[in-house]
């Protein structure tokens, strides 16, 4: 058998009923538990019509079943999520991201944790694709949100194998584990949009996978800088924490009212950053004393001996705070803490030109 | 060889053939640990410690 063909997703013959498609999706565990769009030879073929690379290119292999993912089968996870074709491109960066050793897909896909997979969408895309940055922007309602969220569920789950109660392990998972996806509000942002940080160029687009444990809002009405800091990096602070136990990556997804309330208070990203990594210090003492063994195991090559005193970072460094701008009006901002021993990933979208690979 | 914890057998299991091993042995102890007394968790290891040369020395035959 050629490679090409043992990479082929595998077809079969379908009953012409919806209802009964997707009984079939039911008991095959192909499905995350919602209906499904039945993904056509049809259907298929008009997803990889917006793919650079040809439709049994291997993008990426998925922890933790190994399983090859290919232009083909991502296309199939995306049609049956619901997704526009156009969106493929950014399915193929998000696998390839997801699958860099700096992320620990591993972890994130067997963990008793209830880690999800945020996607981050910056860059021209964002607004060709019509993605939400606005109001809600984490929350239903807009469908490249949505179906591009719950194809990287769908993704994991039927090509890398992590199925509920079998390789994936959370003890109670979380709604983002549905979908979870973004694009960062570039316009409403006073600082340099996350890819360009993140060392793309600004026309370029790009998608960022984050392995985020949950969200905490943070509801505020200050509009002193200095104090918006401080309620921030308090939130942070909380000691039955992978972020303290490991050494983090923590987020923030702010609030384009907060984020001007910190602009106009003279801080910088790099400042925000050092001043947020500074307050969410956090007493050793804090910790269970089981919680504080598993720190000392883990960061006293970092930190030195810790004792009940000793204050622990949130992060092995202030550049490690992760900081996106995106939502509508209002003064709250959200903390995303991450699953600890992870890092996000950024790759480009790489879309056909003038509809060629 | 390998030791899993009843909860985690059946990711051992999968692991085990997603990475080409199918016939990995896994020693099984029982789930969770962090509750026992000191005496219960050495039975296990007692117990465990058997499992774990009866799986070996069938791998060797």
């Amino acid at each position: 058998m050629s490679d090409a063909a043992r990479e082929q997703a595998a077809t079969f013959e379908a009953p012409e009923d919806l209802d009964a498609i997707n009984r079939l999706y039911r008991e095959r565990r192909w499905s995350d538990g919602l209906p499904i769009v039945p993904p056509t030879a049809e259907r298929v073929e008009r997803m990889l019509r917006h793919a650079r690379c040809a439709r049994h290119d291997v993008v990426a292999r998925v922890a933790p079943g190994y399983g090859v993912a290919t232009a083909e089968r991502i296309a199939v996870n995306a049609v049956m999520a619901g997704c526009e074709p156009e969106y493929l491109p950014v399915l193929i960066a998000a696998t390839q991201a997801v699958a860099d050793p700096k992320f620990n897909l591993q972890g994130i896909q067997a963990t008793t944790n209830p880690v999800a997979v945020w996607v981050i969408i910056n860059g021209p895309v964002e607004k060709r694709l019509a993605v939400n940055a606005s109001f809600n922007c984490i929350g239903q309602g807009v469908w490249a949100n949505a179906t591009i969220g719950r194809a990287m569920r769908l993704i994991l789950q039927n090509i890398g194998g992590a199925l509920p109660g079998e390789m994936d392990r959370a003890t109670h998972g979380q709604p983002g584990k549905y979908s979870f996806c973004c694009a960062e509000n570039e316009e409403a942002s006073p600082w340099e949009p996350l890819h360009v940080e993140r060392g793309f160029a600004a026309e370029e687009s790009t998608v960022t996978v984050v392995g985020a444990e949950g969200t905490m809002n943070m509801n505020t009405h200050t509009k002193d800088a200095p104090e918006l800091v401080r309620v921030i990096a308090e939130t942070m602070i909380h000691p039955p924490s992978n972020e303290y136990v490991h050494g983090g990556e923590p987020w923030l997804l702010l609030g384009p009212e907060h984020a001007e309330v910190l602009k106009r208070g003279g801080y910088s990203k790099t400042q925000l950053k050092r001043a947020l990594w500074e307050r969410s210090r956090m007493p050793a003492g804090s910790f269970s004393t089981l919680e504080l063994q598993r720190a000392r195991d883990s960061r006293t090559r970092e930190l030195g001996e810790l004792g009940a005193e000793t204050l622990i970072p949130i992060s092995p460094r202030p550049e490690d705070i992760q900081i996106v701008v995106a939502g509508g009006p209002g003064t709250h901002s959200v903390y995303v803490p991450c699953f600890g021993n992870t890092r996000a990933v950024t790759r480009r979208v790489e879309e056909p030109v003038n509809g060629k690979r | 060889m390998t030791v899993c914890s009843t909860a985690f057998t059946t990711l051992g299991q999968a692991q085990a053939r997603a990475l080409g091993k199918p016939d990995l042995p896994i020693a099984v102890i029982p789930h969770p640990f962090g509750l026992r007394t000191r005496a219960e968790v050495r039975r296990i290891a007692e117990q465990c410690v058997e499992d774990i040369a009866r799986l070996v020395s069938r791998g060797a035959e």
